[in-house]
């Protein structure tokens, strides 16, 4: 509205750019705002275009009035003009700091805060005394008064002129110096988004010396100051961000190889005319040979130069073999297999140089976008585009298709899109041509990586299936083994025991009628009765001992080391009840320890020791003996070792020859 | 005198009380539970209840907590606690817990009346009475640096004797000693054996059985 209602007001060179820069500013601030709201970098790019808005059509009235012929030509005049002239100070610093937070909005570092402080109260500073005093209306030439008469204007303009262009100069010093420490660590997008931007100031600053210089007048340079709030723009919404690289490029070249041309045609018409004594419209010759000397010269400059400017732009470009080399670290690394796509679609944009990659998975008429360079903006799968075929994928002169052929077969495609006029080069198509080879392996590698990880998947299932099977079984044999000795215990135990009982009367029924001969076949066969007793109670306990049941693993321990014919000393100290089948296994293997032991140990001693705690039982099992257990450890101790793997518990036995046995049993109890 | 048992294998029980009854025994009731048992100790209780420890429903230590539970209420009934195997566990248990008039014995043992019978008075008595398997296996033991070695031969035999709960005129009646041999014995086995002598029959077992155990 400002600018507008500045604009209908004339058009005033020495305060053209303050509209345009409103203008534009403000424009850009709401365009960035409409693609990216809640940008703080929009919001600083409209402030920055409003204060200029203000200011324009303070200064657009008060011209206009001056034009009108004086002071009473429009109302308020003096007033409204120097409105548009005191905040120009804080303006400024507003415009650094805009400048200073793009692209996002924020300071380089919180450390710029100061620097931001400062700037603004040096701006508060200066602008009071603009307010007070007329202590800028020299130097812009305005004619109009200031309407302020405050006394000491002398000493104002004096100290205005030490500290008034030195506080300019260092704004324009702490903005320059921001967007420098900016790009010099900015990396990827914002990189980019920085590139955008220098390339519009440079380009600004190009055509305001063309214009001063050629024209004699800055309207040129001063009409190009709004493609600089464009850039910016563009930078900011990360519109079209990744063709800024090829236009700097080709802009470098172009502008570089003109240069040269020129100054090359200069030195030989002007330079070797003036020496041999001939100008050029005297001798056509000269024209001649100099534009011979450039043509031939042209090539190998223009590469020199695109290499230079490839350099500058995108910075130490990998060479082929450095990015195979980094293709293969990434290969053996064995990461994910979105990685590794994502990680070869990068390798092929930073060797090849490029706008845009994709790679394209799946047979030739069902191609699937895996990855691609630029990575996608939001977070999450790319691969939700339907399949398409490989003829489709080329759209115009600017995408190369590659497909990607593996043993005589397509695995895939590499599409590759480049900024308009940038051609692929022949070793950049070599290039090319090699990582797509390689990708055919990498595709070849993921799709045997997934099969592995199915069949490793399924592996681990049927493992577990098995271990949990492996787990009833064995708990169903435990089981079993207690219902025998029950069984046993309720059965023939005690029907032998009765059966004594009755051998009993029968023996006194001897004695009473003096039969000497049946009482002593009486006596003899409860004899036999208590040893067939005797071995059947060895034999129960064999199958399950009834302690293990009835009091644990802590006093089985202590049975089992009562009837150790080595002395055993017992440090057992579980204080409760595990597990049925832990405490069975563990049960069996100490007893199978100390059989063992007692067989071929020729120890004198055995400790067994017993813990739990942190949710598992360890048990250890030492022998003082002659060691080299591992000949002697037979097939009980295979069964064992299978009882606990159900259990997912591990047994090492430790035996020296000469040194002794040590068995460790450790279960986890969950 | 009058008994009480216990037993959930009937067949056992009914033979068992049968010889008892020949033996000059009262057996007053018998039962096939824990709760039975508890039953029957309450309404009459008897001067010695022979109890299974296995018995219904758990099958596991049923017989040893119903025990408990009549030393608390009737401290003067004699326990004789039979079972199809003797372990030292429970002899431990048995003797440190219930302070004499308790046995352990194999179930085989009920076959010899004799001593079975003398077993069950003793109890009765309030005497301990240890299985002589259990006993012969912990003597039987070999030790690291047996202490035992140093024993003689007779008195060896007196220790697997007082381990069992004898008292030392049942031992100069079973060994054919004069009380005072069968005293200079006992002393000597105390002294050889860092043991402290003690008044109480059953301290004396449990201090035997602990050393026989260690």
């Amino acid at each position: 509205m400002f600018v507008v209602g500045g604009f209908s007001l004339g058009v005033y060179l020495p305060n053209l750019h303050n509209g345009l820069i409103a203008a534009t500013f403000t424009a850009v601030g709401v365009f960035v705002l409409s693609r990216r709201p809640g940008n703080r970098e929009g919001w600083l790019f409209i402030a920055t275009g409003v204060a200029h808005a203000v200011m324009f059509f303070g200064r657009q009235y008060g011209l206009s009035a001056t034009a009108a012929g004086g002071v009473d030509a429009l109302p308020g005049a003096v007033w409204v003009m120097w409105v548009g002239v005191w905040p120009l100070a804080l303006v400024l610093v507003l415009s650094g700091v805009t400048l200073m937070c793009f692209p996002d909005g924020r300071l380089p570092s919180p450390r710029w805060r100061v620097v931001v402080v400062t700037m603004v109260v040096a701006g508060a500073l200066l602008a009071l005394m603009s307010a007070l005093w007329p202590v800028e209306y020299a130097e812009n030439s305005l004619s109009l008064p200031h309407p302020l008469r405050v006394g000491g204007y002398d000493t104002a303009q004096r100290l205005w002129n030490v500290i008034g262009p030195s506080c300019y100069a260092l704004f324009q010093a702490a903005w320059v110096t921001g967007v420098v420490v900016r790009m010099r660590r900015a990396q990827g997008d914002e990189a980019r988004q920085l590139r955008w931007f220098a390339y519009a100031v440079a380009m600004g600053a190009v055509a305001m010396a063309v214009s001063v210089l050629v024209f004699g007048s800055p309207v040129l340079g001063v009409l190009v100051v709004p493609t600089v709030a464009l850039a910016a723009g563009v930078a900011i919404a990360k519109y079209r961000l990744y063709d800024i690289d090829p236009v700097i490029n080709k802009t470098l070249v172009l502008g570089t190889m003109a240069a040269l041309v020129t100054a090359g045609y200069i030195t030989v018409v002007v330079v070797v005319g003036r020496v041999v004594g001939l100008s050029a419209t005297q001798h056509p010759v000269l024209s001649v040979v100099a534009t011979a000397i450039v043509a031939v010269a042209f090539e190998p400059a223009r590469r020199r130069v695109q290499a230079w400017a490839d350099h500058l732009v995108y910075g130490r470009r990998p060479t082929p073999y450095e990015a195979l080399a980094r293709l293969s670290t990434q290969l053996s690394r064995g990461s994910q297999h979105a990685d590794l796509f994502t990680g070869l679609a990068t390798t092929v944009a930073d060797g090849v140089g490029a706008a845009e990659v994709t790679l394209w998975v799946g047979p030739e008429d069902k191609l699937v976008a895996v990855a691609s360079w630029p990575p996608p903006p939001e977070q999450g799968s790319p691969t939700t585009t339907a399949p398409r075929e490989l003829s489709s994928l080329e759209d115009g002169g600017r995408t190369y298709v590659r497909p990607i052929v593996h043993q005589g077969s397509i695995r895939g495609a590499v599409t590759l899109t480049r900024a308009p006029g940038d051609a692929l080069t022949a070793s950049e198509d070599r290039l090319l041509h090699d990582l797509v080879a390689q990708a055919g392996l990498i595709i070849d590698n993921v799709g045997l990586g997934v099969e592995l990880q199915q069949r490793l998947h399924q592996i681990t299932v049927q493992a577990a299936e098995l271990q949990a099977a492996a787990k009833r079984i064995v708990a169903a044999q435990y089981e079993a083994r207690r219902r025998i000795e029950g069984d046993l215990h309720d059965g023939a135990q005690q029907r032998l025991v009765t059966l004594a009982l009755s051998l009993q009367a029968v023996a006194e029924r001897a004695a009473s009628t003096g039969d000497d001969e049946l009482a002593a076949r009486v006596d003899e066969a409860r004899h036999q009765l208590s040893r067939a007793l005797a071995e059947l109670r060895e034999l129960a306990r064999g199958i399950h001992p009834a302690i293990l049941t009835q009091e644990g693993l802590d006093a089985a321990l202590g049975f089992l080391a009562e009837r150790s014919p080595i002395p055993v000393q017992v440090d057992v100290c579980l204080q409760q009840r595990l597990a049925q089948d832990v405490e069975a296994t563990a049960y069996f293997v100490v007893s199978e320890a100390l059989t063992n032991a007692a067989k071929h140990s020729r120890a004198s001693r055995i400790v067994i020791t017993g813990r739990f705690g942190d949710g598992r039982l360890s048990i250890e099992v030492t022998d003082n003996g002659r060691g080299g257990a591992d000949s002697h450890w037979g097939h009980g101790l295979q069964g064992l070792v299978d009882r606990l793997a159900t259990l997912n518990g591990r047994l090492t036995v430790h035996s020296p020859a000469g040194g002794g046995t040590r068995l460790q049993v450790d279960i986890p109890c969950g | 005198m009058r008994v009480i048992l216990a037993d959930d294998a009937v067949l056992f029980r009914e033979g068992t009380a049968r010889i008892l009854m020949e033996a000059g025994f009262d057996v007053t009731g018998q039962a096939r539970t824990a709760a039975e048992l508890l039953d029957l100790v309450r309404r009459d209780p008897p001067q010695a209840a022979i109890i299974d420890i296995r018995m219904p429903p758990g099958h596991s230590a049923e017989g040893v907590e119903a025990a408990a539970e009549i030393r608390r209420t009737f401290p003067d009934v004699g326990l004789l606690l039979l079972s199809q195997h003797v372990e030292t566990h429970y002899a431990m248990r048995l003797m440190t817990e219930f302070h004499g008039g308790v046995g352990y014995l194999l179930k085989d043992r009920v076959s010899d009346l004799a001593t079975f019978a003398s077993d069950v008075r003793r109890v009765a008595n309030g005497d301990c009475v240890i299985d002589p398997e259990l006993v012969a296996r912990l003597v039987d033991k070999k030790r690291e640096r047996d202490p035992l070695a140093a024993l003689t031969e007779r008195e060896r035999r007196v220790l697997a004797l007082m381990a069992q709960g004898r008292s030392n005129s049942a031992l100069s009646a079973e060994l054919c000693l004069s009380a005072k041999t069968v005293e200079a014995h006992v002393r000597s086995i105390f002294t050889k054996l860092n043991l402290a002598p003690d008044a109480g029959d059953h301290r004396r077992v449990l201090a035997v059985l602990a050393f026989l155990r260690s």
